[in-house]
């Protein structure tokens, strides 16, 4: 009897969650390749921040998997607003451009130079500083499921509203991070508390969060542009075709193309000032 | 100009009147539960007088003194013919018969009797009984109005498990949906995979997807008019129903010493029940239940009062995780009074309130929102002449909008309490409008109606440089937050903002012979109120908005054709219908646009427009063993944003995109075979073209995720959605005779087990890095039902 309630149960279950879900072929547009600019000058707090790396690539097809987009040739600069003092970032030939002399000031306005194949692009943007993470802890109350693992910080946000936050979390091992972004709209001035868990998996249980298991936790200030943009990108990241998000759109960052605007480049340039945290589960 | 011509018309048309006629006025009903009929029709044999019942079963209709048969008839149901003399006004009521032999009953009924359905002006609307809703194979054997109104051409859905429906290229926030006349603001139940209405307690629907007649105002696409079972007045009946999903059960019978009747239904899912059971989801809690009341008192001949009301809920808890309950709930005070053989009223006081609440456990947040509205209406109708028939009333909604108040779940949460600004309206309406055989071929159908909203204060709003909440930054090239330079504070006995709009409507048909017709119909519709949702599908927590200061009302024109056709006596009918809307001030969502929480919904959206056209062609058998139709909708439905004075080229640079309920080609077969006393064969077939959705046209590493880049809104589609249900009704022998009776409903949904997708997502492989598309589909296989109906 109690079988047959179970079946009963489930099926109804079932109903409410019978989607399933494959792999299926789907023919994309394609079009043609921008350049793509990771200007991310990120100040680790107690650090002297002098060693920064800015990526550049181009975009590729969206199923392309050979990713050789590294685009060399380039020159790349950035300059203190405020003081005028220049950084003049080298070409490493594999897509990467690093300066070992950067000088990072908080809450300081710095502008990104890139000139590629006779373009020039520009961006602004101001060092976003950060209070810092409080403490470090795992738990199981809390998260989505009280018997799966989660590792959460705290940190304190200012009084005055509009501070936005990006933290970023990812496990050794792991090919890919997990990145969430706050603002305190709703949480003005409060202690502020970041949760992360991974979700269960009955075919491999070494998917979530294992006594042993090591993390690097990092929160970033950032400013309220790049915090739409970031949100958003995450946004479509995770949930690009669900029919209950928004529709999906072009992600427009601060970098402008001053020579031809129509080209204009993927990616951000930010100026952050974080923190970091490693933590490995007992 | 056009009111003078109305005038005109209006005036004409009481000299006429003045020869010596007599009025013959009456209610209609069925003989065996005492339901008043709606839609029966009354003419005088060997005239072209007739009339047909309104939704009270009252019907009124005069003609030149003399002796004349009178014929009543109603769709599966036996005629009656009675000699009346018409020499001075008077009332007789009538109680008809279904038709003996099950063999003949018509399964889809004809709007009226089919020579009158050719002649009269109005168009572009279906009526669907209970009984022929009950007959459609369905999703898990719960019998759904919304979905069978798929069936028909010009209406669509989002597919499995997406709430509400798309009229003629329409959004979901563009239907009236109204039961027994309270608006209900949320159609369904479990995230649209069940509609709110319980079959059981439903005496019929009308949808109107064009040419909405002038006493319906408010929404731009359609009317859904829903109305309730009035209960047995003969006797007592129990009807109900167990399936795998729900069971109903439906108590009617007589009141008052049979003055009057009462009708409560009530039905729920039950799966809850036996969820503790279960280890692993004892906790959580997945349910819905609704209960529909009804009762009525007949004081007099003249005067009869009537109680509806309706309360539902879902409930969606799963442990330590989130919370989720959500309803519908309606109440309708109705007094209908007849003043004269001629003249009839309805007056209604009617509330309706739609909320929703949400707690997130693991952020420790409690969301409520809900919006509510009481509404004075009334409505009567004159029977001037055999020629003209007016209709005329008033309304008033006077609505409180809570958009949302967020509160911490619990003492440690970071949550800070909030309130978004409580909002409030008021939308009047007077109409008047004229049913008119201008000659004996030419008929119309013309009113006008104004149509009021104030936005009422009692709340602060931004203002914004140079009063523009949306700017436009060039450097970047995306929209983006207005600057707000201050607020004001208005009074609660201020006004925001107030607009006053004339809807016209005006119907038109010419009767070819007595077997064809063509019509033709313009109608302005208004509305004031906008359902704030950026995502494909509506979602039960969609927050309404009214118009105010910085949303304008949506405004639509839509023009229509149709060419109208009976065979073979009447046993075969086509319908050709044309047309083509638009739509002012459709608000549009920027790129990244927020609109949870948001109190400012003014800075993330624009001022659109849209606009569909289609033709839709509907061929129906309505006799015999075999009844069905086959529903064919070519059509086309985009929308567009211009920067305006906001600037820069607008949403989706300026260009025209589809609508996500753009359809190019849908189909749609339903057919029911009577096999014998025992067997009721049922099934339906659907095809449509995919829903437009947005693909990604290339990928960028960014912090060592690969992202998608996208392109135009909506250039691309989803897989064609198709499926075929069958279902079967088994009725036993031994129900002959005896007071109980049964049936057993068996069904098969997705026959052929297609994995229809309701998304395509573009995600990158964890393990492997590499992107792919995934299909979503809410149904990987067939899905078998049984139901067991019972009556006693």
């Amino acid at each position: 009897m109690k079988n047959n309630i179970k079946l009963a149960t489930i099926l109804a279950i079932f109903i409410t969650f019978i989607s399933c879900d494959d792999k299926i072929d789907v023919e994309v547009p394609e079009a043609s390749p921008r350049l793509v600019i990771e200007a991310s000058l990120d100040w680790e707090k107690g650090t002297l921040g002098n060693d920064q790396t800015i990526k550049l690539s181009t975009s590729t097809s969206f199923f392309e998997n050979t990713l050789n987009t590294s685009v060399i040739g380039a020159m790349v600069k950035v300059t203190n607003n405020d003081t005028n003092a220049v950084f003049n970032f080298v070409d490493q030939n594999d897509g990467t451009y690093t300066v070992n002399n950067f000088v990072p000031v908080l809450n300081g306005s710095y502008t990104l130079e890139v000139v590629y194949d006779g373009e020039v692009y520009l961006a602004t943007e101001n060092l976003t500083p950060i209070t810092g993470i409080n403490e470090v802890f795992q738990s199981l109350e809390g998260g989505f499921d009280e018997e799966l693992l989660d590792v959460n910080i705290t940190y304190n946000d200012p009084a005055p509203l509009g501070n936005f936050y990006m933290i970023r979390m990812q496990e050794v091992g792991d090919l890919f991070p997990i990145i969430e972004t706050r603002s305190d709209e709703f949480t003005n001035g409060n202690v502020q508390e970041e949760f992360f868990e991974k979700e269960d998996d009955d075919e491999d249980p070494t998917e979530q969060f294992n006594p042993g298991d090591e993390v690097n936790i990092k929160l970033y200030g950032i400013s309220e542009r790049y915090y739409n943009f970031i949100t958003l990108l995450i946004e479509q990241y995770d949930s690009a075709g669900n029919p209950f998000a928004t529709t999906p759109a072009e992600i427009r960052g601060n970098c402008i193309n001053t020579t031809n605007a129509a080209n204009y480049a993927f990616g951000y340039f930010r100026v952050t000032e974080f923190d970091q945290v490693d933590y490995i589960f007992q | 100009m056009k009111n003078k011509i109305i005038w005109i018309c209006l005036l004409m048309s009481t000299f006429l009147v003045a020869q010596e006629k007599f009025s013959v006025s009456g209610t209609i009903k069925d003989q065996k539960n005492g339901e008043t009929l709606f839609g029966a029709t009354v003419y005088l044999k060997g005239t072209t007088n007739g009339a047909i019942t309104n939704e009270y079963g009252f019907f009124s209709l005069t003609a030149k003194k003399g002796t004349y048969t009178l014929v009543v008839s109603f769709l599966g149901y036996e005629n009656i013919t009675k000699e009346i003399t018409l020499d001075v006004d008077q009332t007789i009521n009538f109680e008809i018969k279904e038709a003996s032999t099950s063999l003949e009953t018509v399964v889809i009924e004809a709007e009226e009797s089919e020579r009158l359905n050719i002649r009269k002006p109005q168009m572009s609307v279906s009526k669907l009984n209970a009984a022929t809703i009950k007959q459609m194979p369905v999703v898990l054997g719960e019998v759904d109005i919304i979905k069978s109104i798929q069936l028909l051409p010009g209406v669509t859905s989002g597919g499995e498990g997406t709430a509400g429906f798309n009229v003629r290229g329409g959004a979901a926030d563009q239907n009236l949906v109204l039961l027994d006349e309270a608006i209900i603001y949320n159609t369904s139940h479990f995230f649209g995979f069940f509609s709110v209405f319980n079959a059981d307690a439903i005496k019929d629907i009308k949808l109107y997807k064009g040419d909405i007649p002038a006493k319906f105002g408010g929404r731009v696409s359609s009317v859904l008019d829903v109305r309730q079972k009035d209960g047995n007045s003969k006797n007592f009946e129990v009807n109900g129903g167990v399936g795998l999903i729900s069971s109903r059960l439906a108590l009617e019978g007589p009141m008052f010493n049979k003055k009057g009747s009462f009708l409560v239904a009530g039905r729920t899912s039950y799966a809850h029940l036996f969820m503790p059971l279960i280890e692993e989801i004892k906790d959580d809690k997945i349910s819905f239940y609704d209960l529909n009341l009804k009762t009525n008192y007949e004081i007099n001949e003249n005067n009869r009062i009537y109680l509806s009301g309706y309360f539902g809920r879902d409930v969606f808890d799963l442990s330590q995780f989130i919370q989720n309950r959500y309803g519908n709930t309606s109440a309708n005070l109705r007094w209908n009074h007849i003043f004269s053989e001629k003249l009839f009223s309805n007056l209604s006081l009617i509330y309706s309130k739609y909320n929703y609440e949400l707690v997130l456990d693991f952020i420790k947040l409690d969301w409520v929102s809900d919006i509510q509205n009481f509404n004075i209406k009334y409505d009567l109708r004159y029977y001037t002449s055999d020629k003209l028939k007016l209709d005329f009333g008033v309304s008033g909604i006077s609505y409180n909008f809570n958009p949302g108040e967020i509160k911490p779940s619990d003492p440690t949460s970071t949550i800070n309490a909030r309130q978004l600004d409580k909002k409030r309206a008021f939308e009047g309406g007077v109409y008047v409008s004229a049913e008119h055989e201008l000659t004996d071929k030419l008929s119309a159908q013309y009113g006008l109606r104004l149509s009021t909203f104030n936005r009422l204060g009692g709340q602060i709003l931004s203002d914004y440089a140079n009063d523009l909440p949306v700017v436009y930054n060039s450097e970047i090239g995306i929209y983006e937050e207005g600057e707000e330079i201050g607020t004001t504070d208005y009074g609660r006995s201020e006004s925001i903002k107030t607009f006053a709009n004339l809807e016209p409507r005006l119907g038109l048909s010419y009767q070819l012979n007595d077997d064809s017709s063509v019509k033709a119909s313009f109608t302005r519709t208004v509305q004031y109120l906008h359902l704030l949702s950026n995502t494909s599908s509506v979602t039960p927590l969609d927050v309404w908005a009214p118009s105010g200061k910085y949303i304008q009302p949506q405004k639509s024109n839509q023009y229509a054709a149709g060419y109208y056709r009976n065979f073979k006596d009447k046993t075969y009918s086509l319908e050709v219908e044309a047309y083509y809307k638009n739509v002012d001030n459709r608000i549009d969502y920027i790129d990244g646009s927020d609109l949870i929480g948001t109190n400012n919904i003014e800075t993330e959206i624009l001022n659109g427009e849209a606009r569909a056209y289609g033709l839709e062609i509907l061929f129906r058998k309505s006799k015999g063993k075999f009844t069905g139709w086959f529903a064919y909708t070519l059509s086309k439905s985009e929308q567009r944003a211009l920067g305006g004075n906001v600037g820069g080229p607008g949403i989706n640079n300026g260009d025209w995109y589809n609508t996500p309920f753009d359809r190019t080609h849908d189909i749609s077969v339903t057919g029911n075979y009577e096999l014998n006393e025992k067997w009721k064969f049922g099934v339906n077939f659907i095809y449509q073209t995919g829903r437009p959705v947005t693909y990604p046209d290339g990928q960028y590493q960014y912090e060592g995720l690969s992202i998608a880049s996208f392109d135009a809104r909506n250039a691309n589609r989803l897989p064609a959605y198709h499926r075929l249900d069958f279902s079967a009704t088994f009725t036993p022998t031994k129900n002959k005779n005896r007071r109980w009776q049964s049936e057993w409903v068996f069904g098969v949904y997705n026959a052929y087990a297609r994995r229809n997708a309701a998304s395509v997502s573009f995600v990158q492989d964890f393990d492997t890095g590499e992107n792919e598309a995934r299909r979503i589909s809410v149904f990987g296989s067939f899905i078998p039902s049984i139901t067991y109906n019972f009556k006693f």
